[in-house]
């Protein structure tokens, strides 16, 4: 079977545009987790989200023709594809006509939907309704790949997955299934996902969200944290790569997704759904659980979300599991939603080449109930850093987990 | 060589009724099952579409308790409607789903956009704090697919695909390659949508819906006419179960057709809420995607069009068969003229064009539009399609093929 590498790598994060903002606010171990102003939530038990700052924001929307039709979500899709293209070296190659665009996202053109809805409810129709109703062409899920179709004149495939808080995680495991097929010599593969209303006040509906900044893993965690940005992966089989050159960055060694089935929006309490896909992933990527060095955890911050987890991996990892390096990004940059995953696994490819593991900031004691080995603090350098696993669950019980490769690690094989 | 995959079980319930020999009689008939969609929130635009296929009275008896529907949406009730159709056609108990080896992949294209809607109703008229959790849990785009899986104990993967009108046809695909990938061993596949008044609104603001004619007071999408105007929306739940052929064999199930093969690409010059112009690099990529899997289109009996009616799709649904077939196409279903666009209709239509099924001619259609040169299927003699090509081309430009075969076409 045919290794599929990652040859570049986009961000948009609350911490802002690009992969270094990205990693310096992690290895600086900052929360980009502050007050949000894009709407109101005065109302709400939070008034904190991982939200981009509105000058950073808008300017992630330099595109041409139809810009302003774009949602937000879009926007951040466009301004981390072209990052990973520029980064992968692809960026006007006659190469990228072929390439699928295998994408996931939760909220899709939401915030503009509700910015409609309130206009015509309202009876408040302006110039500004109009543009929105235009920006409503970009509300189904489907919107953030057929704009990186648009803007980037690609003839592959376009997929999108709509499995909520797993949504790019999956989105990864389809560019990874259609790279080893031969359908696609070359992918973008990740997520983007705008904060809105809804979704904040669904959240808190459900309790769900922390007051203060996330935690996840401590003893007293009380939620998640919500945010908004977008991950994109350059994904292309090793052949490919080499062939035109390519730095490879890390391999995306294997994948696995499963089904809690036990409940809309709680994780099963022991795990058993992310364990499947962690299990399922190890061995598409033909390894063993010890040859994993670190993990890039989903850790919400929920109290049931990190104790499941913790289930899930004491079952994978056996007695390594609390020795084994932990990190949440949520803790820096919040619950990015149907992007998380995508920029988990860029977060944690930027890991495996510098050898470290991000620290995930909060405070507070760590929970003797989930005793991980979450780094703190600082990052932690580790030797040898080869794999790392990569792990979301979503409502529904959907659940999917990659496995990433330094690309030393797994050559030859 | 991957799996063979096979459909071994199907389940539809749309508004022509719930299961088959409903949707077999409205196809027979060329009968479109249309009813008023409520125009009071103040979203629609005076005197423009006001129909829509909806679902009868009760259509989830006696697949789903009236406990269970309670705490689903309409699109999720319908997903786990016609998957328990799906298992009992297939010959299988529930009990033989549950577990890692089953895994979900749905379509859907835009998910419970009622659900959405009264939830954006509950924040304007009592504040944020009033949103209940249940609606909220079931606006999430893979509800549906969690509910199948939940009411199943299906444990394998859970997939939805989103696409637009591509969703449907791009999960079928998926399924078949999660089986032949050896990622499942059954899937549950289709798709699911639901009619909403603000969907339907949001629609016809865009200009994508059919509407009442000067001769004509009510809308019908004329499929690749010279006159059309756009599409008519549906709601319902399709759902296939696929297995590997060897499997299916093993256990003596019935095998309704053969998921032979899948081509996927984009029209990057589509809008995004249209269509666009691309047909000769999508055609190119459909020959050569079926070439690479072994399929000629000179083996295709049975074209089952994904055209609805709009202007612009059609037109380049046309133009992508003329280019890809050249002078040998075969006669073109358009399904869509009786099941109309989304809620897993147009799936349920391309399994039954596989069976010797009396067509109606394509209801809508009176007159080819010479810009495209081609004619629905008017209503001559088909004979027995062995082979057939599915398409779905979406607006914003997702676009996907599926052959399908009967099994003894080899």
């Amino acid at each position: 079977m045919e290794r599929v590498v990652v040859t570049g790598l986009g961000a948009v994060s609350p911490h802002g545009l690009g992969v270094s903002s990205l990693w310096d606010g992690l290895t600086g171990c900052r929360a980009a987790i502050r007050d949000l102003d894009l709407f109101d939530a005065s109302l709400h038990r939070t008034r904190l989200a991982g939200q981009l700052e509105s000058s950073v924001a808008d300017a992630s929307g330099r595109f041409p023709t139809g810009s302003r039709r774009l949602t937000r979500t879009d926007r951040f899709a466009l301004e981390a594809t072209r990052e990973a293209l520029r980064h992968a070296g692809l960026e006007r190659s006659p190469e990228l006509g072929e390439a699928g665009v295998y994408f996931g996202t939760s909220t899709g053109g939401m915030l503009e939907g509700e910015r409609v809805y309130s206009d015509v409810v309202n009876q408040s129709i302006g110039p500004e309704t109009r543009l929105r109703f235009l920006q409503l062409a970009g509300q189904p899920l489907g919107a953030p790949a057929e704009a990186i179709a648009r803007f980037f004149d690609l003839h592959g495939p376009v997929e999108t997955s709509g499995a909520a808080c797993a949504a790019s995680t999956m989105a990864l495991e389809t560019a990874l299934s259609s790279l080893r097929s031969g359908e696609v010599e070359l992918a973008l593969a990740g997520g983007s996902d705008g904060l809105c209303g809804l979704t904040y006040g669904g959240f808190n509906s459900l309790r769900a969200v922390s007051p203060e900044r996330t935690r996840p893993f401590r003893k007293d965690r009380e939620g998640l944290s919500l945010g908004e940005g977008a991950g994109v992966l350059v994904l292309e089989t090793e052949a490919h790569a080499h062939r035109r050159g390519a730095t490879i960055l890390a391999e995306l060694a294997g994948a696995g997704t499963s089904c809690d089935a036990h409940h809309m929006t709680a994780p099963h309490p022991e795990g058993a759904g992310a364990r499947l896909a962690m299990k399922r992933a190890l061995a598409d990527a033909g390894l063993e659980a010890e040859d994993i060095d670190f993990v890039n955890a989903h850790g919400t911050g929920t109290p049931h979300n990190d104790a499941a987890e913790w289930c899930a991996l004491s079952s994978v990892f056996g007695e390594r599991a609390g020795a084994l390096p932990l990190t949440s990004t949520k803790g820096a940059v919040g619950h990015l939603l149907g992007a998380c995953g995508a920029l988990e696994a860029v977060a944690t490819i930027l890991c495996l080449q510098a050898g470290v593991v991000h620290p995930t900031p909060g405070h507070g004691e760590p929970d003797p109930e989930c005793p991980v080995d979450l780094v703190i603090d600082s990052p932690r350098a580790i030797a040898p850093c080869r794999a790392a696993i990569s792990v979301n669950l979503a409502f529904g019980g959907a659940n999917a987990a990659v496995v990433l490769r330094h690309p030393e690690a797994g050559a030859g094989s | 060589m991957s799996a063979s995959v096979v459909i071994t079980g199907a389940g539809t319930v749309g508004p022509a009724g719930s299961g088959f020999d409903a949707l077999r009689s409205a196809v027979r008939e060329g009968r479109q099952q249309l009813s008023p969609v409520d125009r009071s929130a103040g979203f629609h635009c005076s005197g423009r579409a006001a129909l829509a296929g909806v679902l009868g009275e009760d259509p989830y008896s006696p697949w789903l308790s009236m406990r269970d529907a309670r705490r689903m949406s309409p699109a999720s009730r319908m997903a786990v409607t016609s998957a328990r159709m799906a298992i009992e056609a297939a010959q299988l108990g529930e009990g033989d789903l549950s577990g890692e080896g089953t895994a979900i992949c749905l379509g859907t294209s835009f998910g419970s956009t009622n659900y959405a809607s009264a939830l954006l109703q509950q924040v304007h008229d009592q504040g944020p704090l009033s949103i209940s959790p249940l609606l909220f849990m079931e606006t999430v785009a893979n509800a549906h697919a969690g509910q199948v899986a939940l009411a199943l104990g299906a444990t394998g993967s859970n997939v939805t695909i989103s696409q637009r009108e591509a969703s449907g046809l791009l999960a079928v695909a998926r399924g078949a390659d999660l089986i032949r990938a050896g990622r499942a061993e059954r899937v549950l596949a289709g798709s699911v949508d639901e009619v909403s008044p603000i969907l339907h609104a949001m629609l016809d603001r865009f200009g994508a819906l059919a509407r009442p004619s000067q001769d004509e007071d009510v809308e019908v999408a004329r499929v690749f006419d010279s006159e059309r105007a756009g599409f008519v929306i549906s709601e319902g739940g399709t759902t296939f179960v696929l297995e590997a052929e060897e499997q299916a064999a093993m256990r003596a199930a019935p095998i309704l057709a053969r998921v032979t093969a899948c081509a996927r690409a984009t029209d990057p010059s589509a809008s995004a809420a249209d269509w666009g112009h691309g047909h000769e690099e999508l055609a190119r990529r459909l020959v050569t995607r079926l070439e690479r899997q072994g399929i000629g289109l000179d083996s295709i009996d049975l074209v089952v069009s994904g055209a609805n009616g709009s202007r612009r799709g059609d037109a380049l649904e046309a133009r992508v068969l003329r280019a890809g077939f050249g002078s040998m196409l075969p006669p073109v279903l358009a399904p869509k003229s009786v099941t109309g666009e989304y809620g897993g209709g147009f799936l349920a239509s391309a399994l039954l064009s596989l069976e010797p099924v009396d067509w109606a001619a394509t209801p809508g259609f009176r007159r080819e539009d010479p810009e495209l040169g081609l004619s629905p299927y008017l209503g001559e003699e088909l004979g027995a399609a062995r082979r057939v090509l599915v398409t779905t081309l979406a607006a914003g430009g997702a676009a996907c093929w599926l052959v399908m075969e009967r099994c003894d076409a080899r």
